[in-house]
């Protein structure tokens, strides 16, 4: 299929583009120059993009001001990574069972896994805090991992159903003709050609838990050592004022291990995609 | 090794009948093409003898024993798959020892069966590759030394030449066959393609719309076809059927008018009916022979195609009930004819097929075999 595009359209398509992405980024960029100033000149009017006094110092003052912001930091991948591997635990067996088996209520429960992510994970704070209560594990790290792992797994399992259903189905029937059983054949055939579809999953889980576990770090979670650092960034608003430049400098230090998983795994992602379609 | 039994052997979906209480014995060693359009069951049986798909009714016994709900591994058997099923993120040799490690056989053994199913299949120095990196051929070979590593009793193979062009689906046959002479296995083989089926197989079931409609050697559904599906289906280019009315018939012969021929006795038996019947007359294109003008019937050639030892030529007869039909016939290589030319045609009645209206055969009494 060839597409050729007038002066005229492209032009259009170039700032429809352009206005998309300036809208996405600038908060970006708006954050980063404000990590850079100093404090006293963030106010400044009229405003400056770029100034002589801008510096790294509210990088190095960061780690003053909030004592505990590499515990913070730890805990936030810490929690993202358990999400993510509590919820593939899940997620890996039940995608292969929606894959390939037939069964009462197939349809149903999976039109019930998507239904749980109508509801946006505010409207089940109060139900999730008081079955949490109940379990006793208000104030610990499960607090953060279970709800976090419930809300990521139905999209998990979706996106790898209709990977694993990719994979033709010869390759378990020679598999089970050679004598292999289910589960040796899911782990020596099915998951190693599963690859590009586990990473995809994987990542759609950090990320997601790794975006989320502010709204359950500061409902279920009082105590200071297992907070994240989108909770930890609290201590920067302070009795008198609001550091905003260590806030947005820690902010993207937040960011940056999604950051860098992100650019990292995007490459591999694009081969991984193209190199798993299977040739049969 | 091994003999293969079905006895009544029924398979529906739902509420289609796809298999209709199929009857086969199939004896050691034999090489066994099911054959029949898409669509007629023939894949369907071969998975239930491989114990992939379950049969509604019926057993399969494999060496006198009753494997009906026995697991693949049990029956012996092993298969090739039409889309070769090779494991794509393993090497050659993991692939070809995929049985064995499934099986749990010592490191050593498992090395030299593996080399030992190379060599026959000349895979020797292919065995670090990765399968996307082999011929379609090559590929081929993979999914059948996966298939003989395993020593199994019955060879299944699922169409194995159909993803592969016409010049390597030749050596390919070539092949197999030496394979099989070689591995002494019973092979049961399932394909649409009538060529491989007469070239390759020692024995030969024709299927139709669930049922067996013949078994037997090839030259058997060649000379002998019982039903005029068998006879149209077998053969290359197929038989031109003729609509005929029946004028007399004695206990050896019948002699019928057939539209755009003219009238012919032929010696077949059973040609128990009365005068008027409608019959359908069977002329292979290669049992046609030139002759001068006047004599015989007239043919109007509408393509030739030259194969070089021989020619093909397609076209009509005229037809009193259709003004005119197709017919096709064999002419020698070197035929000076051209496309609309009118060629004058004349037959045997010893080498034509006769079938009632039902579509069943008359036996024919002069047959080569």
């Amino acid at each position: 299929m060839i597409d050729k595009y007038s002066a005229l359209e492209k032009l259009g398509l170039y700032t429809a583009i352009g206005i998309f992405l300036t809208f996405m980024l600038l908060p970006f960029v708006e954050m980063l120059l404000a990590s850079l100033r100093p404090l006293t000149h963030l106010f400044r009017s009229p405003y400056q993009f770029w100034s002589d006094d801008m510096s790294l110092q509210a990088y190095s003052d960061i780690w003053v001001t909030v004592p505990k912001l590499p515990r913070y930091i730890f805990n936030s991948v810490f929690l993202a990574s358990m999400t993510t591997l509590i919820c593939m635990v899940f997620v890996v067996p039940a995608a292969y069972a929606y894959a390939r088996f037939q069964f009462r209520g197939k349809a149903v429960s999976l039109a019930l896994f998507l239904a749980v992510n109508m509801f946006a994970g505010a409207v089940l704070l109060i139900p999730l805090y008081k079955l949490l209560r109940g379990m006793g594990l208000l104030n610990t790290y499960w607090a953060m991992i279970i709800p976090g792992a419930a809300f990521l797994v139905p999209t998990g399992i979706y996106l790898l159903k209709s990977f694993l259903e990719k994979i033709p189905k010869e390759l378990e029937e020679a598999a089970f003709v050679d004598g292999a059983s289910r589960l040796y054949t899911l782990r020596r055939v099915i998951l190693p050609l599963a690859v590009p579809g586990l990473i995809v999953v994987g990542v759609y889980s950090f990320i997601g838990a790794y975006a989320q576990q502010f709204l359950f770090a500061i409902t279920f979670n009082q105590k200071r050592d297992y907070m994240p650092l989108p909770a930890g960034i609290f201590e920067f608003i302070g009795y008198q004022e609001v550091i905003w430049n260590q806030m947005m400098a820690a902010s993207i230090i937040g960011i940056l291990p999604v950051l860098f998983i992100f650019l990292f795994l995007q490459k591999f992602l694009m081969a991984g995609l193209t190199a798993g379609a299977v040739k049969s | 090794m091994a003999t293969v039994a079905l006895q009544n052997i029924s398979k529906s979906f739902d509420d289609t009948q796809v298999l209709n209480n199929i009857n086969l014995s199939i004896e050691d060693r034999e090489f066994i093409v099911f054959v029949g359009p898409s669509g007629c069951g023939k894949t369907t049986l071969l998975r239930i003898i491989a114990g992939l798909e379950e049969a509604s009714e019926g057993q399969i016994i494999i060496d006198g024993e009753d494997v009906s709900s026995a697991h693949p591994v049990d029956r012996g058997i092993s298969m090739v798959f039409q889309s070769y099923a090779l494991y794509p993120h393993l090497s050659v040799f993991e692939n070809i020892a995929f049985p064995l490690r499934v099986a749990k056989v010592p490191e050593a053994e498992l090395n030299q069966r593996v080399e030992h199913a190379a060599n026959i299949l000349q895979l020797t120095n292919r065995l670090q590759h990765k399968p996307g990196q082999l011929s379609g051929g090559q590929r081929q070979r993979v999914a059948i030394g996966r298939s003989i590593v395993r020593n199994p009793k019955v060879f299944l193979f699922d169409e194995p030449l159909s993803n592969l062009d016409a010049a390597l689906r030749g050596d390919m046959r070539v092949e197999l066959a030496s394979l099989h002479q070689d591995l002494n296995a019973t092979m049961i083989y399932v394909t649409h393609d009538q060529v491989e089926a007469m070239t390759m197989a020692d024995k030969i079931v024709v299927i139709n719309g669930g049922n067996v409609e013949q078994f037997g050697t090839p030259m058997e559904l060649y000379h002998h076809p019982e039903t005029q599906f068998v006879a149209g289906f077998i053969g290359q280019p197929n038989m031109n059927f003729i609509s005929s009315t029946r004028t007399a018939s004695t206990a050896t012969n019948c002699s019928i008018k057939a539209d755009g021929i003219g009238a012919l006795t032929l010696p077949v038996s059973s040609c128990v009916g009365k005068e008027g019947d409608s019959l359908c007359l069977g002329i292979r294109p290669e049992d046609l022979s030139l002759t001068s003008s006047g004599q015989g019937f007239e043919m109007q050639v509408k393509v030739l195609e030259r194969l070089g030892g021989s020619a093909i030529a397609y076209g009509t007869i005229n037809s009193q009930v259709s003004g005119e039909q197709s017919f096709k016939a064999v002419l020698p290589g070197d035929v000076q004819v051209s496309p609309g030319q009118h060629i004058h045609l004349q037959v045997n009645p010893d080498k034509c097929h006769l079938f009632t209206s039902q579509g069943d055969a008359m036996h024919r009494l002069k047959a080569e075999v």
